[in-house]
């Protein structure tokens, strides 16, 4: 951090000699004055939120005094952005999970703690395409309708390195089904992903697409040696389709040269036919390659022999000396030496040590299995192209070789970042027990937890942190044994109860959890959030939810406040909807269940003043009792309610209160007088006579009760 | 960009949009060629929120930004309609404001936009709105228990406050019924009906608690059929939906969620969600077989994913399972067969049914 100022701004001091594990960040914070208290804190993602604070100034134009400005700490990934790295998460939810219940229907079966099973790997494969069809972009395939014959490269869609890595893994580690021909798949792999080395030093791809350029400004395209070289190059890793193709834009095929170049052009042709019906080892073709396939080893080594006798036939065949092109002749002849496996042509022709290391499976070591083996000729290749620099896919290759799972996890982790260790632990573990155990058993020096939990862990860290995936956390954190709960519950707590659908998203995740306790309290927090900003009703309603008759009962003392004060009001219409709100009897609702008493006393007080019915003044009057007994009955209440039940009391015909009920409504007006002393009491707006009216009617009541019985 | 699938009943088509979509919308216009959606949008890189006019051309299949609105917070809800020879989007925000944007109905190019500023209407929370069909009246209810009613007249911007619960009573959902009738929903599956013949208080308010077992909820989408005006069709928590008939006001016939079954008169009814169910809509495809006396088939999509009709006595129809919430859908009102929603993984798909 270097504020602007002169000298050394520096807040804190840190030395010039920087190491790699200190990186700094240029704030541009303007202002002016010199900054004395700076406060941080982190942001959305991996943001950090700083605020700084400007010394005092006494003079009111001296400019802002304070500015907050956020920090995006580390680069990102070069290749994807953010929002790509969103697209990949919520597509790999589906994958992830189906493949987490598999393992648990698997391991429910067989009863035994291990996953791994005999075909499991079929399982991992499926979900490694699934995670692999995320990579690609979804774009749509445009096929140019006449196809340039110009063309030698395809300009296929941007391969990623995070595609290259993942393809690399399923080769190694998943795919059961073609070890046999894992050599072939390194060619097509490396097919796929050459051009990602470019970035880092010359490749073949990046030769290929250099001519290609060029290719217009060419005449006589046998006589430029990059023709030549280029050829052999790609011939070397086995793109012959390419190959084929450029042999094709030899001059000899040209319809006015062909007469006096018929030699010439028998021997391109020759060496195109011997190219495309190389023998491969493989399960299938890609489309569009060429090279005979053979899927047993034995019928691959029959075909092999013939093929490269054939290669030794025309290699000492009399017609090199008659034909009198010497580039032609020299040209093709080297392709004969890559075809026959010379070290040297393969080690002249490639760029890369992959490239070298590919070409060695092609020519000369085509029956390799085994990755020990692997691992050694890697190791010669290396030797003899010592790479320039260092690049994201080289080193995880080298721990792929040398069957170092601590290495991989190493170089993902730091290359890729965590979605990519959290997924791709599935792979390494699918086919080796070593890797399981590695990766499953419980550590001390994590808190006992296992280092697959770690890095689940670490990855719903990530997606918490963000307000678009925080939702698909709980996915992988109830995937984590130890820890996972306990981060999900504090996952569900942190989330803003503010708007509805976020409340109610988190609610859900609840409910799929079976957190019940979770989301009670949350909806109390809700409800106190709402009640707060005077959404009084659905405050009332979240507070139901969680069944909260404390609060209930403390903000019904609020709410009563504001209840009308006489039955004549009209204020009381608006506490319908409450009413409606709280819904039936019996659902909790504390203090708030007097509003639903009360209704009904009033609905009955009414038919009495409308008509003059003795059923309906007697159950009035019941109402009248069980609100008077009822202690959620506010006793500022009180008062207000026998002066509205005046004429219940005087009823003509005959008293409607026994001589108890009597007794117990004298009883609260006593209690009511004495409560007057206290200074918080609250008169309620009553004429003034009112007290003295309601005695005597009581009074009165008492006494016809009491002659009644 | 587009991922195409295809399953028996009909084409699905997903557009991933990079931000998050609170609401999707069709928008009505005059042309044959040109179909538009309209998108409420959050970046949430740059936390810059829009609506957004995207233009749909089916073959071949592509889903384009027209032009887009900057908004000042993000939408909360979201209508589109058809007024003279403009398309109409009336939007509320986070923050209270309610904007209208007028259209060119034949280009889908957004041309004016007016505006009602914050806490004119509603104070901080959400609110939700309903456009009248054809005109450019529009009535707002939020969780402050305000009720408004918005009119764009030649100059001006009118509104006036039609009620105020002062908070004890919230409002999630608003439709009109006619242009002087509309339904509104809120807490504990609370609705009401409005008359603006009888200012004041709610004409009628449907009796919530006519089966004790079932567990209250919020109403979060409402729809009312031109033809069938009496009838209000709710979607709310718990993968209830339910129809609340005027003319029988303490009968409502639950067509889906926890409580079916349980309520009397409802014959046993299969859940097509247990989750939220965030949108209504009567289906506009509709079977020319169906009785009068029953409700008219409806589409829903709720939090657990599920786009699907229902229908009274009927199995519902699964049209689209999604692994995340589907937040709103819109049946294009021209061409019945489609279907735009948005999905919580930032994307919009489009179901074309056969």
């Amino acid at each position: 951090m270097s504020p602007n100022s002169t000298g050394n701004g520096a807040l804190v001091p840190f030395s010039g000699d920087t190491n790699d594990s200190l990186s700094v960040y240029t704030l541009h914070h303007g202002l002016s004055r010199p900054i004395s208290r700076v406060a941080i804190s982190w942001s959305r993602g991996n943001s950090l939120r700083v605020s700084l604070f400007a010394e005092p100034s006494g003079s009111p134009d001296a400019g802002d005094g304070a500015k907050v400005v956020e920090v995006k700490l580390g680069g990102g990934d070069p290749e994807i952005d953010d929002a790509d790295w969103r697209r990949i998460a919520y597509g790999s939810v589906a994958p992830f999970a189906l493949l987490q219940s598999r393992r648990s229907s698997i391991s429910a079966l067989s009863k035994s703690p291990s996953s791994y099973h005999s075909d499991w790997w079929e399982h991992v494969l499926q979900y490694s395409k699934d995670i692999t069809s995320l990579f690609t972009e979804p774009k749509l395939a445009l096929n140019p309708i006449i196809e340039d014959p110009n063309e030698i490269v395809q300009n296929k869609e941007e391969p990623t390195c995070l595609k290259a890595a993942w393809e690399l893994m399923e080769i190694f580690y998943v795919d059961k089904q073609s070890q046999a021909w894992q050599p072939e798949r390194l060619v097509d792999w490396l097919a796929d992903y050459d051009c990602l080395f470019t970035s880092t030093q010359e490749t073949i791809h990046g030769k290929l697409v250099d001519f290609q350029n060029d290719l217009v400004n060419i005449q006589v395209i046998e006589d430029d040696p990059r023709y030549w070289e280029v050829m052999s190059s790609a011939l070397s890793v086995g793109w012959l389709d390419i190959v084929v193709k450029m042999l094709r834009l030899h001059g000899s095929y040209k319809l006015d040269q062909l007469s006096y170049r018929e030699l010439e052009n028998g021997l391109v042709e020759a060496v195109a036919v011997l190219i495309s019906k190389m023998p491969r080892l493989r399960h299938k073709s890609a489309v569009g390659n060429l090279g005979d396939c053979f899927k047993s080893k034995p019928d691959f080594i029959k075909a092999w022999e013939k093929w490269r006798s054939q290669i030794t036939k025309l290699d000492c065949s009399p017609f090199w000396i008659q034909c009198d092109n010497k580039q032609t002749r020299e040209g093709l002849r080297n392709l004969l030496q890559v075809l026959l496996g010379n070290t040297e042509s393969l080690c002249t022709a490639s760029c890369h040590w992959i490239e070298l290391y590919v070409s060695h499976f092609l020519y000369i070591r085509p029956f390799t299995t085994g990755i020990e083996n692997m691992y050694t000729l890697a190791q010669k290749c290396i030797q003899l192209k010592p790479p320039t620099g260092t690049h994201r896919l080289t080193g995880l290759m080298i721990g792929i070789l040398a069957e170092n799972t601590e290495v991989v996890l190493a170089e993902i982790s730091r290359e890729f970042g965590p979605w990519m260790v959290a997924h791709a632990v599935e792979l390494l573990t699918a086919g080796s027990e070593q890797a399981e155990i590695l990766l499953h058993d419980e550590r001390y020096n994590l808190g006992g937890i296992s280092m697959m939990e770690l890095h689940r862990l670490a990855y719903a860290q990530v997606l918490s942190s963000h307000a678009l995936t925080w939702q698909i956390a709980p996915i992988y954190l109830t995937s984590c044994m130890k820890q996972g709960m306990g981060l999900l519950e504090n996952l569900l707590y942190r989330q803003s109860v503010q708007h509805n659908n976020l409340l109610l998203k988190n609610i859900e995740i609840c409910r799929l959890y079976g957190l019940d306790h979770i989301s009670s309290n949350i909806m109390k927090v809700a409800g106190v959030y709402h009640w707060k900003h005077g959404h009084k009703g659905a405050g009332v309603y979240w507070l139901q939810q969680s069944q909260d008759t404390n609060c209930l009962n403390r903000i019904a003392q609020q709410l009563f406040d504001s209840v009308g004060k006489s039955i004549s009001d009209e204020s009381f219409k608006q506490w319908e909807g409450v009413i409606e709100l709280l819904g039936s009897e019996s659902k909790p609702a504390g203090g708030l269940e007097f509003l639903h008493k009360y209704r009904d006393f009033k609905k009955s007080l009414q038919m009495v003043y409308s008509g003059k019915s003795a059923d309906a003044a007697r159950q009035a009057a019941g109402s009248l009792v069980l609100l008077m007994k009822n202690p959620s009955t506010p006793q500022r209440f009180w008062l207000t309610l026998l002066y509205d039940s005046l004429k219940l009391l005087n009823w003509k015909d005959s008293p409607l209160l026994s001589v108890s009920e009597t007794h117990l409504l004298l009883n609260k007006l006593q209690e009511l007088s004495l409560a007057r002393q206290r200074p918080q009491f609250t008169e309620p707006s009553l004429p003034h006579q009112a007290l003295s009216s309601i005695r005597l009617a009581l009074a009165t009541n008492l006494g016809r009760a009491i002659l009644d019985e | 960009m587009a991922v195409t699938a295809i399953s028996e009943t009909s084409q699905i088509h997903r557009f991933p949009q990079y931000k998050y979509i609170h609401a999707v919308r069709w928008l009505p216009v005059l042309s044959a060629f040109n179909r538009f959606a309209v998108l409420a949008s959050s970046d949430s890189d740059s936390d810059v929120s829009s609506i957004e006019i995207h233009s749909f051309k089916p073959n071949p299949i592509s889903f384009d930004l027209h032009s887009s609105w900057a908004s000042p917070s993000p939408i909360s809800s979201l209508k589109a309609s058809q007024f003279l020879q403009k398309s109409v989007i009336a939007a509320s925000t986070s923050s209270g404001s309610l904007h209208f944007l007028f259209a060119d109905s034949s280009d889908g190019m957004l041309e004016s936009e007016v505006s009602v500023p914050e806490n004119e209407l509603h104070s901080v929370g959400k609110s939700c709105i309903d456009l009248i069909d054809g005109g450019v009246e529009c009535v707002t209810v939020g969780d402050d228990g305000k009720v408004n009613l918005v009119t764009v007249g030649d100059s001006n911007l009118n509104y006036r406050r039609l009620f105020d619960s002062d908070g004890l009573v919230s409002y999630t959902a608003v439709k009109w019924a006619s242009p002087v009738e509309f339904a509104t929903g809120g807490y504990g599956f609370g609705l009401q009906w409005w008359d603006q013949r009888k200012p004041g208080d709610p004409v009628s308010q449907f009796k919530g608690n006519w089966d004790t077992k079932l567990t209250s909820g919020i109403v979060h989408s409402i729809d009312i059929h031109p033809s069938r005006k009496h009838t209000c069709l709710a979607g709310g928590s718990l993968g209830t939906v339910l129809a609340w008939d005027l003319r029988w006001q303490q009968q409502p016939i639950i067509l889906s969620g926890a409580g079916a079954g349980n309520g009397a008169g409802n014959t046993a009814v299969q859940s097509i969600s247990e989750s939220e169910v965030w949108e209504i809509q009567y289906d506009r495809c509709i079977k020319s077989n169906t009785s009068s006396t029953r409700i008219l088939p409806a589409m829903i999509c709720s939090e657990d994913g599920i786009l699907g009709v229902i229908e009274q006595g009927e199995e519902p129809i699964e049209l689209l399972a999604e692994p995340c919430a589907i937040n709103s859908f819109d049946i294009d009102r021209h061409n019945p067969l489609d279907v735009i929603c948005s999905l919580e993984w930032e994307s919009v798909a489009i179901l074309t049914r056969q």
